[in-house]
């Protein structure tokens, strides 16, 4: 079987020749490592009186952040065709650099959608960015901006588009690049606002926030079309439901005010033929029957430091969700020694693997995520992964 | 009348019925000093301690807990000018912030509405807070605790560098130090020589309430 094949036919709950492994690979420390690229640190470069006017307008060209982005992924993907993964997932982004006296160099990144994306170091000399704050707290605001910014969600899907097809066409022969539809429906509406003023607004401006998601509902939907034109198998839709110790919203609650949009995305994805794996961070045990009810194929991440547990998730989901995850990123995957990260991945397939449905991968990515360790994991993966599961 | 009034104010919030429970919180401040002030803040008080029973138990949820959190402080915003200065003293000072490199409030904040509503005084640093500040802060107010908060696992290796330098400082002997936040765990606060790690804000609240014995 080749990586292809491998990883459709787990999702497809059969038993592939053996557990394939996928990339979460994104971070430029993470690529830079494997590649052995240098890093470039932006706003140290801001912050250069003679760069500072026309590196902004560079980064606020389409070309820049289209080259920057691609770059950055095309690298992930490199190097995870380098570590030996079957797939890796591939994230696409649009933001504009604009004046914020809030921040210390005076700049903030804002997304198409409403947000403020502070950048700092991630440690490894490279640019991080980080979403810290809402531009759009009230309903009048998120009305002006929702208006202002329309022509360039359309530009946003058309470079969504052509960002994943370099990706499929370049790399495709080698790896399943995963389409990543992310934010996702419910973060794109509250981080535009903020968690404090969109709880609020639930229960004090519901119709307020009825127009908010279906707004996204309507993007979203949009944006999964264009990403699927680009020829990728699977489509990852990224939207944190959880936090550490559970729910962000009461699940009741966001099936009442989300439940027909996450069914549209999946009928929509399957129309296409496609597969359609979705990621929440944190303890999201009260929604895996939503996810199985709302069409979804798979969920990604199971964060072990949320406490979740792939055994406990298969006995609670069986085969109706197929499982991508859950090697901890807190301390296995960047000081474990091997014979922990071989013990995981054993554990992790006993846990889940049997039958097909189950795909490893880290839990998540981040800078310090150190990349032997992920070969490490690689390894073990080709090592104990074999059909059938003997462990 | 007056008990009604009081049993409204504290079940309309646990209802997180937010016109009510304002409604209430002024018709106790227009009224002729009965129920008190200091009765209607305790109602509150005994409302937050179930939402946030409720929260640990996962019958409610983040949200509830923001909402319940923000309805709370509107009626508190009411009620705290007709307060006598003995009901304001508080159960302790804490000094909160959330790390370096990081810029995140959320998590922060949540605590800090429930620590107050627990009686303990908040020095808020903000975010982005430097081991320096944290150092200063703890020099100036001598808290009962410290809190920090870090969302960022790139921001984490800061979390040891506070507890470094208040060392340094000799100012740890005494002074308790709490973590939390998600990129956090209990293993990485024992590590950083915290003293507890709260995965959540109520559970911070309750530890420090053990701490200063309240």
């Amino acid at each position: 079987m080749n990586f292809k094949e491998r990883f459709l036919t787990a999702l497809a709950h059969e038993e592939p020749d053996r557990v394939p492994v996928m990339g979460l690979i994104m971070d430029p420390a993470t690529v830079n490592a494997i590649l052995g690229r240098r890093a470039v640190d932006i706003p140290a470069l801001l912050q250069k009186p003679l760069l500072r006017g026309p590196l902004r307008r560079l980064l606020n060209s389409s070309w820049f952040w289209d080259r920057m982005y691609y770059g950055n992924s095309s690298g992930a993907v490199e190097s995870a065709i380098q570590l030996g993964f079957d797939a890796n997932w591939t994230i696409y982004a649009f933001m504009q650099l604009a004046n914020d006296r809030e921040t210390e160099v005076g700049l903030a990144w804002h997304d198409v959608f409403g947000r403020v994306w502070e950048m700092g170091s991630d440690g490894c000399g490279n640019m991080s960015l980080n979403y810290t704050r809402a531009l759009c707290d009230t309903e009048e605001r998120w009305e002006a901006w929702a208006e202002a910014k329309a022509p360039l969600f359309d530009r946003v899907i058309r470079n969504a588009t052509r960002f994943h097809r370099r990706l499929v066409d370049k790399y495709g022969d080698r790896i399943l690049p995963i389409g990543y539809a992310a934010p996702g429906i419910f973060e794109n509406s509250w981080q535009a606002i903020g968690f404090v003023n969109f709880t609020r607004y639930v229960y004090e401006k519901p119709a307020f926030i009825k127009r908010v998601v279906d707004f996204h509902t309507d993007f979203y939907l949009r944006y999964l079309e264009g990403v699927m034109q680009s020829g990728v198998e699977v489509v990852l839709g990224g939207d944190d439901l959880g936090q550490k110790t559970g729910p962000l919203m009461r699940p009741e609650l966001i099936e009442k005010l989300y439940g027909e949009s996450y069914r549209r995305v999946a009928e929509l994805v399957h129309q296409e033929k496609r597969k359609f794996i979705f990621h929440s961070c944190g303890k999201i045990y009260k929604f895996l029957d939503y996810f199985i009810d709302w069409g979804f194929d798979g969920i990604i991440t199971m964060e072990p430091t949320a406490g979740m547990e792939l055994a406990k998730v298969r006995e609670q989901v069986g085969h109706r969700l197929a499982l991508i995850g859950n090697l901890d990123v807190s301390r296995l995957l960047v000081k474990g020694t091997r014979e922990e990260v071989e013990d995981a991945v054993k554990s992790a397939i006993r846990d889940a693997a049997t039958g097909g449905g189950y795909v490893l991968s880290a839990a998540h990515s981040h800078p310090f995520v150190d990349p032997e360790r992920l070969r490490w994991m690689v390894e073990a993966a080709h090592r104990y992964g074999e059909y059938p599961i003997s462990l | 009348m007056s008990d009604a009034l009081v049993e409204t104010l504290h079940s309309s919030l646990l209802e997180l019925d937010q016109p009510k429970t304002v409604a209430a919180a002024r018709a106790i401040c227009s009224g002729d000093g009965e129920p008190s002030a200091e009765q209607a803040v305790q109602a509150l008080a005994a409302a937050l301690e179930i939402v946030g029973q409720r929260f640990q138990q996962e019958d409610w949820f983040l949200g509830e807990l923001v909402y319940a959190g923000e309805i709370a402080k509107q009626a508190m915003e009411i009620l705290t000018p007709h307060l006598s200065a003995l009901a304001t003293q508080s159960s302790g000072t804490l000094v909160v912030g959330t790390v370096a490199g990081d810029m995140h409030d959320l998590g922060k904040d949540i605590f800090i509405t429930y620590a107050r509503s627990a009686g303990f005084e908040i020095i808020d640093l903000g975010v982005n807070v430097s081991a320096e500040r944290f150092v200063e802060a703890t020099q100036v107010h001598r808290p009962l605790a410290l809190g920090i908060s870090c969302l960022l696992t790139i921001c984490a290796g800061g979390i040891p560098q506070v507890i470094e330098a208040l060392a340094e400082r000799r100012l740890r002997d005494g002074l308790r130090v709490i973590v939390g936040g998600a990129a956090l765990t209990a293993e990485f606060a024992a590590e950083a020589g915290a003293d507890a790690f709260a995965p959540d804000a109520v559970t911070g609240t309750r530890v420090i309430e053990k701490w200063s014995g309240v």
